[in-house]
């Protein structure tokens, strides 16, 4: 056997296999052809989660938070990456960013939580400070409706990813080379930033960017610890309806997470229609 | 007449290393001189410096009548080609050459007419909405060019840009260029290490090793030159043929 269809038949048995049957498994799950409380093939948990509010509300909360999170990530990563090029590519600094990545997002939550919760350190030092008079006046910044505390601690998860991504591209791309070709057309700092080293970072990590903002899309612990019943983030809805209370609603979860995963998959589909270039791009 | 650049002792350290040592160089308006060293002889680093990317150590540089060694790069309107083309990856053909005219905020009716008059010169009409990476070699060192001389710099620096070519396209380019270069009176430094492409791109030619700096006054001078290598080259061919 050729060693390429080898590795295709790995491939299929390791990551297509499991995935495609967890899929298979929820579909049917989700039209009551199978599990405990079966009750023969109908759509009713599609109806209730196409026609009713809360799932909709949980993929738009959850678009809202990926997109805030990563937005603000990605001002923060321009930022640093590009004032700290020559400490980021050698030195301490160049290996301390990679300290982060080592901290799981459930040890990040309970910092965010210690941190921004109205008995945390913040709070504390408000009082402290005079600030706030007592624990009820410092605003309310875990399990917000704006969902501050998990913006707050997906910030910290993905920035140093950003950073490091960055960090990388801006001698991959040569942007040195084009910030002084800019510099000889007469191009302004301001204008080298705008028109030169941003388009061209953001153009060469769109791929990880819309990648990164499904990744936030989907978290689970952060905003599970961190986040409000209501709006729910899309994961931590679909397990609610899977795991807990009403054995009833067990179809209603499953159709749910079919119905992201062909959101997902539908919205990429699109981007890779539209920006066949830059997915190709990855991996020249 | 007043040179159009000119370079009075002129030298640059890197710490101890000596990089250019006491160079003396001018150029006439609407004249290419062609700089001619090996590797690591000072040819960028020189060029860098007029560009405004690197500070000289001592001398004066004068444009014009004007002394221009505090002047920032972006103030100079000269402007630096590299041996790569450098398209910007994330505009089109089109907007790779209005670049420099975006930036003084020309009117945009201006920067049509004048790009679409470029890309005619160019021979390129055809690609303008193509992004960078749907272009050859030569296509992209074209546009390069374009986007360079579009903006009418007083002076073009080109660091080996057709380095990277193969002969063929390196051939078509310096006719190009040539032609270019007559049309819109353009006045450049053209470094190469390649001597005939010298002889063939410069109205005058000028040879720097280990950061010292020869101009020679016609090519008859650089033909003299024993230490030029165009005797050697001809002696190699020659040898071929007999």
């Amino acid at each position: 056997m050729k060693q390429s269809s080898l590795y295709k038949i790995l491939f299929l048995v390791i990551v297509v296999l499991p995935v495609a049957s967890g899929l298979v498994y929820a579909l049917l799950f989700s039209l009551g052809i199978i599990g405990v409380l079966k009750q023969g093939f109908n759509v009713d948990a599609w109806q209730v989660v196409l026609f009713n509010k809360p799932f909709w509300s949980s993929i738009g909360y959850s678009l809202y938070i990926a997109l805030v999170s990563v937005g603000m990530s990605l001002s923060i990563a321009l930022s640093i990456a590009l004032s700290w090029q020559k400490q980021l590519q050698k030195g301490f600094l160049s290996n301390a960013i990679y300290l982060p990545l080592c901290f799981p997002a459930t040890v990040m939550a309970f910092f965010g939580f210690h941190l921004l919760s109205k008995s945390g350190l913040l709070s504390r030092m408000s009082f402290n400070l005079g600030l706030s008079q007592d624990i009820n006046s410092f605003p309310l910044l875990i399990k917000d409706s704006l969902g501050m505390g998990i913006i707050f601690t997906s910030i910290l998860l993905i920035t140093p990813f950003f950073i490091i991504l960055f960090a990388s591209l801006y001698q991959n791309e040569k942007i040195p080379s084009f910030v002084n070709l800019a510099k000889t057309f007469g191009a302004t700092n301001r204008q080298i930033l705008r028109k030169v080293i941003i388009p061209i970072l953001l153009k060469r990590s769109a791929t990880t960017i819309y990648l990164f903002i499904i990744f936030v899309m989907g978290s689970y612990e952060v905003p599970l610890l961190l986040g409000r019943q209501n709006p729910q983030m899309i994961s931590v809805a679909v397990l609610q309806k899977i795991q807990r209370f009403n054995l009833y609603d067990m179809p209603q979860g499953y159709a749910m997470s079919l119905l992201y995963v062909l959101l997902i998959l539908l919205i990429l589909v699109v981007l890779y229609l539209n920006n066949n270039r830059l997915f190709n791009h990855q991996n020249q | 007449m007043q040179p159009l650049l000119h370079i009075k002792n002129l030298s640059k350290s890197f710490g101890n290393e000596s990089i250019l040592t006491n160079v003396n160089l001018h150029l006439k308006h609407n004249e290419v001189l062609s700089v001619i060293g090996t590797s690591g002889s000072g040819k960028t680093t020189l060029l860098k410096i007029i560009a405004g990317l690197e500070q000289q150590t001592t001398g004066e540089l004068w444009l014009n009548e004007n002394e221009i060694s505090n002047q920032p790069a972006q103030n100079r309107n000269i402007v630096y080609l590299y041996q790569e083309a450098l398209l910007f990856p994330h505009l089109n053909v089109f907007e790779n050459i209005a670049f420099g005219l975006r930036l003084k905020k020309q009117p945009s009716i201006d920067i049509k007419t004048k790009v679409e008059k470029m890309l005619t010169y160019l021979e390129l009409e055809k690609h303008k909405n193509k992004m960078p990476h749907q272009l050859s070699g030569g296509q992209k060192q074209r546009v390069s060019f374009g986007r360079a001389m579009v903006v009418e710099p007083k002076i073009l620096l080109l660091d080996e840009p057709f380095g990277a070519l193969d002969s063929h396209t390196r051939t078509k380019m310096q006719v190009l260029f040539k032609g270019l270069v007559g049309k819109l009176n353009i006045s450049a430094l053209f470094v190469t290490h390649d001597i005939k492409e010298a002889i063939i791109m410069g109205n005058t030619i000028g040879k720097i090793e280990k950061g010292n700096w020869q101009q020679y006054q016609n090519k008859q001078a650089f033909y003299d030159d024993e230490t030029s290598g165009v005797k050697n080259e001809i002696a190699f061919w020659k040898d071929i043929i007999t």
